[in-house]
């Protein structure tokens, strides 16, 4: 086998004048130009700083825009350029390259994948921030900023998490803390909003079915007067110049009264 | 040259307050750190100043805006009644400040529509919202064909009580707001049904084809207006409610508030 290339080789030298594996480096150039119009790979060196400014100052179309595409692009070329690379190493016979070989074809999808994960991390986690930013706008307080950038680290952390783990790192610890981190969340959520679920659960039962709706007179909990608002999580009664908040959870458990006369 | 210089420092001199009708961020950070209050006027607080007065509406007329920035400067406390304030706005361009208004705060007698909006039982957005649909109906009527419609807004459990279903409630079982286009879409199909629509406090759509019956004395109306001014005047006085109606005759939209008019304005100007 390796004596058939070498006398390949020795053809294609002493007829052309250029080494084979010259050939091969230009093949590779022409097959990436001819996909990627040879833009990418300049995109591709802009890094990844440039996809996040690109992103956070363009205000987020939405999605992927053509920077991330171009990153994308880049990447794929530079791996189609390393492949060349090793490829005209082996052709050139500069040394044994074989045992490399069979290591890079393993490693290279996942380092892709890997840095594909990676970029996606950012480009999502910036989007999600200005989504959590714009929705906070209105609360001025100054404790509310804390939670966008708490989202997008969230997003960053899970990314790495899924990247270091294509390359083969032990992420046995960082997976135990991001499931702590997300119970606590959720059990800190569950206590907090018990009350809100129960009344929102209640409101859309009120909503739906209305068996009291606005100007009716009616009494819950001793607490006489007419309904004046009825929203999901809860009831608006006015009496006297009070207006009774209550809560829907409480309408339901305790039965309401409507007072016909 | 001179002599207008004078005129224009005439017309700056000794000025309690600068009132700045601009949502232009960069016009107002020049005024920042002026020894004379600025107060900004506007549909909304664009450039996040400390020292704010909403406008319920985008007023065309250049002494509309300045006559309701004064009264709610004054409704606000951040004006007294002698003072003499500039007004800087724009009345020709849309973007640059061109105009300066000197007026004394008192020119104007008091309305009370900073009130209408800031004071009601309903929220502001909400008054705000049905006055737009009142103004655009009124502009363009329904179908081509003037209209006349009867909004009733906030204290409707109140309302309810006091007015009876002329027919079926179209809005029953649906949960629809003012200030959604569609629904205003919706409102404006259905102002051609007769009697009032009621409208709650936290803008939910409660009823269109009401009668209300409230008791008619000692409200005071102008004379000559018809049957819907004066149920919905009345209304007001007997609730917390404030009654935008649009007239059918004079295709002129009016609110009320407590039994009196308290501010009346013509659709064509918006």
């Amino acid at each position: 086998m390796v004596n058939l290339a070498e006398q390949i080789n020795d053809v294609i030298w002493r007829t052309t004048g250029y080494h084979p594996a010259t050939g091969v480096w230009v093949g590779a150039r022409v097959v990436v130009d001819g996909f990627w119009g040879g833009t990418p790979p300049r995109s591709g060196r802009r890094g990844l700083a440039g996809v996040v400014a690109a992103t956070t100052g363009g205000g987020g179309g939405g999605g992927f825009g053509p920077w991330a595409a171009g990153i994308v692009g880049g990447l794929l070329a530079l791996s189609v350029y390393g492949v060349a690379v090793l490829f005209a190493f082996n052709v050139a016979q500069v040394f044994d390259t074989s045992v490399f070989w069979a290591q890079v074809t393993a490693l290279l999808p996942k380092l892709l994948v890997a840095a594909f994960a990676v970029i996606v991390g950012f480009i999502v986690g910036d989007e999600a921030e200005l989504v959590v930013q714009e929705r906070l706008r209105s609360v001025k307080l100054p404790e509310a900023s804390v939670l966008p950038r708490l989202v997008k680290y969230s997003i960053y952390y899970i990314a790495a998490l899924i990247a270091l783990a294509q390359v083969g790192v032990a992420t046995t610890a960082l997976l135990v803390l991001l499931t702590a981190y997300v119970f606590g969340v959720v059990l800190l959520a569950a206590v907090a909003f018990k009350d809100l679920l129960a009344s929102g659960a209640a409101g859309i039962y009120l909503l739906l079915n209305q068996p009291y709706s606005i100007g009716d007179e009616v009494r819950v909990d001793d607490r006489r007067g007419i309904v004046q608002e009825m929203t999901i999580f809860v009831t608006h009664v006015e009496a006297d110049g009070k207006e009774y908040i209550i809560p829907n959870s409480r309408v339901f458990r305790g039965g309401i009264v409507r007072i016909r006369e | 040259m001179s002599g207008m210089e004078t005129v224009v420092e005439e017309i700056i001199a000794d000025v309690d307050a600068v009132l700045l009708f601009s949502t232009d961020q960069s016009t107002y950070d020049r005024f920042e750190g002026d020894e004379c209050p600025t107060i900004v006027v506007g549909t909304d607080n664009a450039v996040g100043a400390e020292v704010y007065v909403p406008l319920p509406l985008e007023f065309a007329q250049t002494s509309a805006r300045v006559r309701f920035g004064i009264e709610g400067a004054i409704d606000q406390g951040l004006l007294e009644e002698d003072d003499e304030v500039v007004g800087l706005t724009q009345s020709f361009s849309e973007s640059r400040l061109d105009t300066a208004v000197r007026v004394r705060a008192d020119e104007f007698t008091h309305s009370g529509v900073y009130d209408l909006f800031v004071n009601s039982r309903a929220d502001s957005e909400v008054v705000r919202d049905v006055l737009e649909v009142a103004i655009e109906l009124g502009r363009k009527g329904q179908k081509g064909k003037p209209v006349g419609a009867l909004f009733v807004v906030g204290d409707a459990g109140k309302v309810m009580n006091k007015s009876r279903p002329l027919s079926y409630n179209p809005f029953e079982k649906s949960h629809v707001d003012v200030g959604d286009p569609i629904v205003n879409v919706m409102l404006k199909e259905f102002s051609r049904l007769d009697g009032a629509f009621v409208i709650s406090d936290g803008g939910k759509i409660v009823s269109a084809y009401r009668y209300l019956e409230p008791g008619a004395e000692g409200v005071d109306i102008p004379k000559g207006l018809g049957a819907r001014h004066m149920a919905g005047g009345a209304i007001t006085r007997d609730t917390n409610a404030v009654a935008i109606v649009l007239s059918e005759s004079d295709g002129m939209v009016r609110a009320f508030k407590a039994g009196s008019l308290v501010l009346e304005l013509d659709p064509e100007e918006y």
